[in-house]
């Protein structure tokens, strides 16, 4: 730990953020427009607080790259505290550098996007909040205090869903996701007791190091902890709420539900990484649900037709592989793919919402078409995040895709690496897609005829957000890349292997993969040789499995939230109003009889009064006599 | 003095009870009110018998308390019967009974 | 037979008797004039148990005092008719000479476990009186209840401020809404202040 004057700083980056929250929230509705510009500001401010921090934090030799700024206590119980504390070593430092600076970019398009909503305070509000818990779950210094920000940001998740609550839709699709990742958070604080059980402490310096802990309990916490990862990533099984998560406005598709809050649970695992990796067997577990959500999600996204749902399920499947990076044991890849990602899907988001402005928020891409020409900086930075995402080399995406293949394909891991391909060729197929049905080909409503390029500060961030799609990958040029040595004192080492194939047949093997589905979408969606209509008619059963993925929320529906209601309706009319209202009731009615009949004991007569008296003191006078 | 102590406390009693009775059977509330006058005598009676008993004045001072406490009674007691009779032109006690229910 | 023993048998027949004539009387002044007899039967047996100033006391304080107040009362009121004696709550009157005929042998049962009946007081109690009754009891009442004794100043005064207040004919003022529910309980033919008979 080094201590050094400038990290006592520290604490501003989450407290400018929660400074604009408050002042927002309190005064956001006299500020109007201004609210945009302050929150902005403020997260600017944060960013380059952040920045400056990790600047110096590099300027220390890597081994000793920690650290640890305690604010306050929090609890104290015997021998069990929990402090308030700050730690930014290479791994919360990426985050936060993830954090700020892709948030500063959507607090600017926000300003653009949100122009004009009357309660643009309170949206600023609840995006400020949402990034000063977001900071606080990746400074967190304790496991509660990452637990705190897990939780706060899915309120803010909750509450920018349903930003627009006056629709049913919005307010329902906010409620799902707060519910279902309930259950996962639920699993998760179950998985922080065990740790305080077995380990007494939650602080990291005392439980990342060494726990002593036997591959049972490693196993219990690492896979309950692992749980709400699932719930807060959106991973199968509790995957359902993110799609319809999409109800909220667009900044905050991007900013939570793609590059931020969602990726908490990488974060989480990698962190924790320690307790997976003493377990084992909960690795295994997580390559298996990575794996098997990546594909799913990757199906799912081939079937919609909104262009905001198309890039949900593709968040849904790019976290799938993040996962897969980590029951890999490769968590610099796993971290460089979160970054990239964040990169090029905040891109794709913001550039969906800038297609929705300039198409009176239209979502349905089979009403678009031909957007390039009217929809120039959208149209092409969408397109760079496009590639980057379907592994067109050298953008961001393709390194990071490309390393988690080649890891698995080092260590012998030949399912995962075919399955991952298989993945990775699904993503460039929903990528093409998408991009030809929005922007190419022509345009099939009159909405996308009169299509107009949004305004600068919607598309400026969108250039922005297109260079670092392009360029992130000089991050991790291959699994040893910078990443790899940033993170190497949280994480360790690179898990090495020799089995498999050559790095440049890997890399051709990814790149003609990549082009083949591209080239396919092209084909099929804006060749024009192919009525993708008539095909989509055809495969209608295959078509609708996917738009309605897989039929999970049906499956849910029926098995879940069918039985819930009934056993809610029946304690609501059945226990509470019978039963517990009956109880009430009844001893009402007991009383009130009771006193019908003894109110008669009151007659008014004074002298029985008296007789009734004398009764008692003669009785009394017996009862002294018999006694003594 | 050769009157045994025993005969002024039971007479006391046998007072005291015959007030007691007057205050239950009579309905007329000067009357019941004579009643307690006839309580508080009894009573008395006994202290002052205690106080022979003892040796001690103390028995006498609590008497002489007894009477002038009952002196206020009489007369707090008194208006309130004047003010009751001028609002319900009786001094029936069965009649006052509204505080009922 | 000492005398004391005479004059104590002599009196507390009267006594006794006195008490039930008062309340069997139908005669509110008469009831009265047979307190005022048993008065001053118990006054006498104040004098025997050598109390001579509680025996002034309860001649002037009782016996003149308040019965005259009593009397006085009585004859304000204009209730010195006969009255009836029939009970109408059931039960109430043997119930209530049954527990006081119980309550009469209890203390009789109670004096024999007790100082039994044979217990005579002391001789001697000249030398409590030394001085006089009168003294004696000053001294007690001045030195050692000298502040319960001040307490009952404030008790009367509180008592004579009382009185003054209730038996002022001021008669408080009727809100409307009294006012109201009368005119509708008359106009129902149903007097407020009849609804006990």
């Amino acid at each position: 730990m080094v201590a050094g004057s400038a990290f006592e700083l520290l604490w501003l980056v989450p407290a400018l953020p929660l400074a604009g929250a408050l002042v927002n929230l309190f005064f956001g509705r006299r500020l109007g427009k201004a609210a945009g510009a302050l929150a902005s500001a403020l997260m600017a401010a944060s960013f380059v607080m952040s920045a400056a921090l990790v600047v110096k934090l590099l300027a220390i030799p890597s081994e000793d790259r920690l650290v640890v700024r305690h604010l306050f206590d929090w609890i104290q119980a015997g021998s069990f505290n929990v402090g308030v504390g700050l730690r930014l070593d290479a791994l919360s430092a990426v985050m936060i550098l993830v954090v700020t600076g892709i948030g500063t970019l959507i607090h600017v398009y926000a300003n653009g996007y949100m122009a004009g909503d009357p309660r643009l305070g309170r949206f600023f509000a609840y995006l400020n909040l949402f990034v000063f818990f977001m900071l606080m779950l990746v400074l967190a210094q304790d496991l509660l205090l990452l637990y705190l920000g897990w939780e706060g940001v899915g309120l803010c998740s909750y509450l920018l869903i349903g930003f627009w609550f006056d629709k049913t839709e919005n307010a329902n699709a906010a409620k799902k996701a707060f519910v279902t990742t309930r259950i996962g958070d639920t699993a998760m604080m179950i998985g922080i007791v065990l740790i305080v059980t077995y380990l007494g402490s939650l602080d990291f310096d005392r439980i990342l190091i060494n726990p002593q802990l036997t591959k049972g309990a490693a196993t219990a916490i690492a896979l309950l902890l692992f749980a709400g990862a699932v719930g807060k990533s959106a991973q199968v099984p509790l995957h359902v709420w993110l799609p319809d998560a999409m109800a909220g406005p667009t900044p905050v598709s991007a900013l939570i539900h793609a590059a931020t809050m969602v990726t908490a649970g990488v974060y989480l695992l990698v962190r924790m990484h320690v307790f997976f990796e003493i377990s084992g067997i909960a690795l295994t577990v997580v390559l298996a649900i990575g794996l098997i959500t990546a594909l799913y999600a990757a199906t799912c996204a081939l079937g919609q037709d909104d262009i905001k749902r198309v890039l949900a399920y593709s968040t849904v499947s790019q976290l799938g592989y993040m996962f897969v990076a980590i029951g890999l044991r490769a968590y610099a890849a796993a971290m460089f793919m979160l970054v990239a990602h964040a990169f090029y899907k905040a891109l794709m988001f913001l550039g969906a919402g800038s297609v929705m402005h300039g198409m009176h928020e239209e979502t349905d891409m089979k009403k678009m078409g031909g957007l390039i020409g009217r929809m120039p900086v959208t149209g092409w930075t969408f397109v760079v995040g496009a590639l980057a995402l379907a592994g067109i080399p050298p953008l961001a995406g393709f390194f990071a895709k490309d390393q988690i293949l080649e890891i698995a394909n080092s260590t012998g891991r030949n399912l995962v690496y075919f399955l991952g391909s298989l993945g990775a060729f699904l993503s460039a197929l929903y990528m093409g897609r998408l991009v030809f049905l929005t922007f190419f080909g022509k345009p099939r409503s009159e909405e996308a005829e009169h299509a107009h390029e949004s305004a600068s500060m919607m598309t400026i961030p969108l250039v922005v957000l297109a260079v670092g799609s392009a360029l992130a990958g000089w991050l991790s040029l291959s699994p040893e890349g910078r990443m790899s040595t940033l993170l190497e004192p949280v994480v360790g080492d690179v898990p090495a292997g020799a089995a498999g194939m050559a790095a440049g047949t890997l890399v051709a093997v990814a790149v003609t993969l990549s082009v083949s589905a591209l080239l396919t979408a092209w084909v099929v969606y804006a060749s024009g040789k192919i009525d993708w209509i008539a095909l989509r008619v055809r495969l209608a059963p295959v078509q609708r499995m996917f738009a309605r993925g897989w039929y999970f929320d049906d499956i849910y529906s029926a098995l879940l939230a069918t039985p819930g209601k009934a056993v809610a309706a029946f304690t609501a009319y059945v226990v509470d109003l019978r039963v517990i209202d009956g109880a009430v009731n009844a001893i009402g009615t007991m009383v009130q009889r009771l006193a019908g009949s003894t109110r008669r004991v009151q007659t008014g007569l004074v002298r029985s009064y008296a007789l009734a008296f004398l009764v008692g003191a003669v009785g009394i006078f017996i009862y002294v006599g018999v006694r003594f | 003095m050769r009157t045994p102590i025993a005969a002024f406390i039971v007479l006391s009693g046998i007072l005291f009870s015959i007030g007691t009775v007057g205050v239950l059977v009579r309905r007329n509330a000067l009357l019941i009110f004579m009643s307690v006058e006839l309580q508080l005598n009894a009573v008395n009676i006994a202290l002052v018998a205690f106080s022979r008993m003892r040796g001690s004045l103390d028995g006498q001072v609590l008497a002489f308390f007894s009477m002038v406490v009952a002196a206020a009674e009489v007369v707090v007691g008194l208006a309130i019967i004047v003010s009751v009779y001028r609002r319900r032109q009786s001094i029936d006690v069965d009649e006052a009974r509204s505080l009922k229910w | 037979m000492p005398l004391d023993n005479v004059v104590f048998w002599i009196f507390a027949p009267i006594s006794v008797a006195s008490a039930i004539a008062m309340l069997t009387r139908r005669n509110a002044v008469h009831a009265a004039l047979f307190l005022v007899v048993n008065f001053f039967t118990v006054a006498v047996f104040f004098l025997i148990l050598e109390a001579p100033f509680l025996f002034a006391v309860q001649i002037i304080v009782y016996a003149g005092a308040i019965m005259v107040l009593f009397l006085f009362v009585i004859m304000l009121l204009g209730v010195d008719r006969e009255e009836s004696l029939r009970e109408r709550i059931i039960a109430q009157r043997p119930v209530a000479i049954g527990l006081g005929l119980a309550m009469a042998a209890e203390v009789f049962f109670a004096v024999r476990a007790g100082i039994g009946f044979a217990r005579h007081a002391p001789e001697g109690f000249d030398a409590v009186n030394a001085g006089g009754n009168t003294q004696a009891l000053a001294r007690v009442l001045f030195r050692t209840y000298f502040f319960p004794f001040e307490v009952t100043s404030i008790l009367l005064i509180i008592a004579a401020i009382a009185t003054m207040v209730l038996a002022s004919n001021k008669t408080r003022s009727i809100t409307r809404a009294e006012a109201a529910e009368a005119a509708a309980a008359a106009e129902a033919g149903d007097d407020p202040m009849q609804d006990a008979r």
